[in-house]
């Protein structure tokens, strides 16, 4: 097998996604980390309204903006609101009409119900990002992107084909297209599955590995598990009630890991728990172990 | 236990929800009361368990276990709670057919914020009024948010007030769904023109005015319902059960959510923590190292946790916390689920 890190350095776009409550922002953040320090330029984008990320780098939260963490990297928080808003304000250009519009209930209606659009307008922004056409992100050669907590980790990646049935022309028909051809080749994008290794977290990770690909036509790059325990170290002492409940612990996380494999052959990387908070901290240990790991 | 004949498990994702509803079900069915676990997307083993597949999405089936009065589960169907309200409020089969059929609404189910939540409550709703059981436990749709969860219902009523759009729509479309003549429209007409031409496309405009127009005959009607379904839950016989995680940098959430709901007038009857990490005593001298690292990692979650509970104890005041210990597997057997439901009924409070 191919070192997973050369492979990923050269794509445009990565999307982390699993279920909620997994570590998905810390894995985006450890992913986006490692692709600045490789020479990247690198656009870590969130989805989620509480804002975490920015507590990651012991940065501001962004609100919309973006914030610079080092000289390659940046991070900002997204709605996909203000996406929207944007591809009205460049297509109407005049200010009086783009003001009716964004304030009209047909508007409303469109932006809140449109089946599948907020994961297009989340999906576009990294794509018009690449392409220098988002306002202020400057030059940006990967963008990763945290998968909203949303639902099912899959509504992000099914919206482009959802939205192309609903909407036939336009600008968010184009921006779904565009996006379907770039989530769909496997040489400018790049999905990463990351989940624990507990009950529910593996079962969405299989049902993810199992309908991403016939979905996007290409195969998955990397499952990444997080919070993982090494077995019992040797020289445990048996009477020690901690190393039973150690034992049961690894116990169970190896049953799930092994479910995993079955439904996963391709890179498999673990990252273990940590006795750190979320931070700067835990980030830069968790991409050493990656870098071990990925190797 | 719980005295009340309904009881809503709320909380965040992946704490363990779906389990401690459950567990609440086997308790109550083993107090003798008739108890139905409606649950969201269960886990395969926990369904195993229950003895539950596919044919108990929308019907109750019973749970092969001795107890004292019978424990059913089923689980949520969203599209098909919203297909029925649609039948039931539709003012002839002609009507029915127009939404049912909508393009857009079928999409509508699946992809806006708060309809599961919504049919989540509306089923609750539903089953409350069949009283076949004396008590109905719902577990709860994972939300990005669990606030979503309290105001889905106004959330999609507003969604769903047509009357805006339908006006807004009204210049665009004659009353059989072709496009009209656009001259007459003026200066605003034109603004929305360019709004619908260059950014919505007509397709979608159709289905969605063809939609909103199909409906609107239902709108009283489904607002009535809804008004009714969100006061179910004011009702002095529905409770509100949070799930949350010990772990400490969780804490500021939890506490949000219950002062949400006590703001909107909904009762907590308690918060269970769940999985909470053993605290561990000191160690002993002169450990091997390797897993000397390993007991600080452990004794490192011990106290993370045990500082949540303190922490949430405080800030909650009279409120009661119970807590469940880490299991190293989550319950999915009948045995497991009723040593779940033996340490909830011991560490329950008292009820006054």
């Amino acid at each position: 097998m191919p070192p997973l890190l050369p492979q990923l350095r050269s794509r445009r776009l990565l999307v982390v996604t699993g279920k909620g409550g997994v570590g998905k922002t810390t894995m985006a953040a450890v992913l986006a980390v490692t692709l600045a320090d490789a020479g990247r330029r690198v656009l870590l984008l969130e989805a989620d309204p509480r804002e975490n990320a920015h507590q990651l780098f012991d940065v501001p939260p962004s609100a919309g903006e973006i914030v610079q963490v080092s000289p390659r990297l940046a991070l900002q928080n997204l709605s996909p609101r203000r996406v929207m808003d944007e591809v009205v304000r460049e297509r109407l250009r005049l200010e009086v009409l783009v003001r009716r519009v964004l304030a009209s209930p047909v508007y409303e209606h469109f932006a809140g119900g449109a089946p599948g659009l907020k994961e297009v307008a989340l999906l576009g922004h990294a794509w018009r990002v690449l392409h220098g056409r988002a306002a202020a992100t400057g030059r940006v050669d990967t963008v990763v992107l945290d998968a909203p907590a949303t639902g099912h980790g899959v509504s992000l990646l099914r919206a482009p084909a959802l939205v192309t049935e609903v909407i036939r022309s336009g600008p968010f028909a184009r921006m779904a297209r565009d996006i379907s051809s770039l989530v769909g080749d496997a040489s400018r994008c790049a999905v990463a599955v990351v989940t624990t290794l507990q009950e529910m977290p593996v079962q969405e990770a299989l049902e993810l590995l199992e309908t991403l690909p016939g979905l996007l036509g290409r195969p998955l790059d990397v499952v990444v598990a997080n919070a993982v325990l090494p077995p019992l170290a040797r020289g445990a002492d048996e009477a020690d009630a901690a190393a039973e409940v150690w034992r049961r612990m690894h116990g169970a996380q190896q049953r799930e890991l092994q479910r995993l494999k079955r439904g996963w052959d391709g890179p498999l990387v673990a990252l273990p728990l940590l006795p750190l908070p979320a931070g700067r901290a835990l980030v830069e240990a968790l991409q050493r172990r990656w870098q071990e790991e990925a190797a | 236990m719980i005295a009340e004949p309904l009881v809503v498990v709320v909380g965040g994702g992946g704490v363990g929800k779906t389990t401690v509803a459950a567990a609440l079900g086997v308790a109550s069915a083993r107090g003798g009361s008739a108890t139905l676990v409606e649950t969201f997307d269960p886990s395969r083993r926990l369904k195993d368990a229950l003895g539950v597949g596919e044919e108990a999405a929308d019907r109750p089936v019973a749970v092969p276990f001795e107890t004292p009065a019978e424990l059913c589960a089923s689980l949520l169907d969203a599209k098909g709670t919203f297909d029925r309200l649609v039948v039931r409020y539709a003012p002839d089969a002609a009507a029915r057919r127009r939404i049912l059929d909508n393009r857009f609404y079928r999409h509508l189910s699946g992809s806006l914020a708060g309809v599961l939540e919504y049919m989540a409550v509306e089923r609750l709703y539903e089953l409350s009024e069949e009283r076949r059981f004396s008590r109905i436990v719902l577990d709860t749709p994972p939300t990005a948010q669990a606030l979503d969860f309290l105001n889905a219902p106004e959330r999609i009523v507003a969604f769903l007030d047509s009357g805006a759009l339908r006006i807004a729509l009204k210049p665009w479309f004659d009353p059989r769904g072709r496009l009209a003549p656009t001259r007459r429209l003026g200066v605003l007409g034109r603004g929305v023109e360019a709004f619908f031409d260059t950014v919505v496309g007509l397709d979608l405009l159709k289905d969605m005015w063809e939609f909103f127009q199909a409906f609107a005959p239902l709108f009283d009607g489904f607002r009535g319902r809804a008004l009714a379904v969100q006061a179910l839950l004011r009702r002095p016989e529905t409770v509100f059960v949070l799930v949350a995680s010990a772990a400490h940098e969780r804490i500021p959430d939890t506490l949000f959510f219950a002062r949400k709901l006590a703001e909107r007038g909904l009762r907590l009857a308690a918060v269970v923590l769940n999985r909470i990490h053993p605290e561990l005593p000191p160690p002993p001298d002169g450990l091997a190292p390797a897993w000397a690292e390993q007991r600080r990692l452990l004794a490192w979650l011990g106290e993370r946790d045990a500082r949540g509970v303190a922490a949430l104890k405080a800030l909650l005041g009279s409120l009661p916390v119970v807590e469940l210990p880490l299991v190293a597997e989550e319950p999915s057997t009948l045995p497991a689920l009723e040593r779940m439901a033996d340490l909830l009924a011991a560490r329950w409070p008292a009820v006054p």
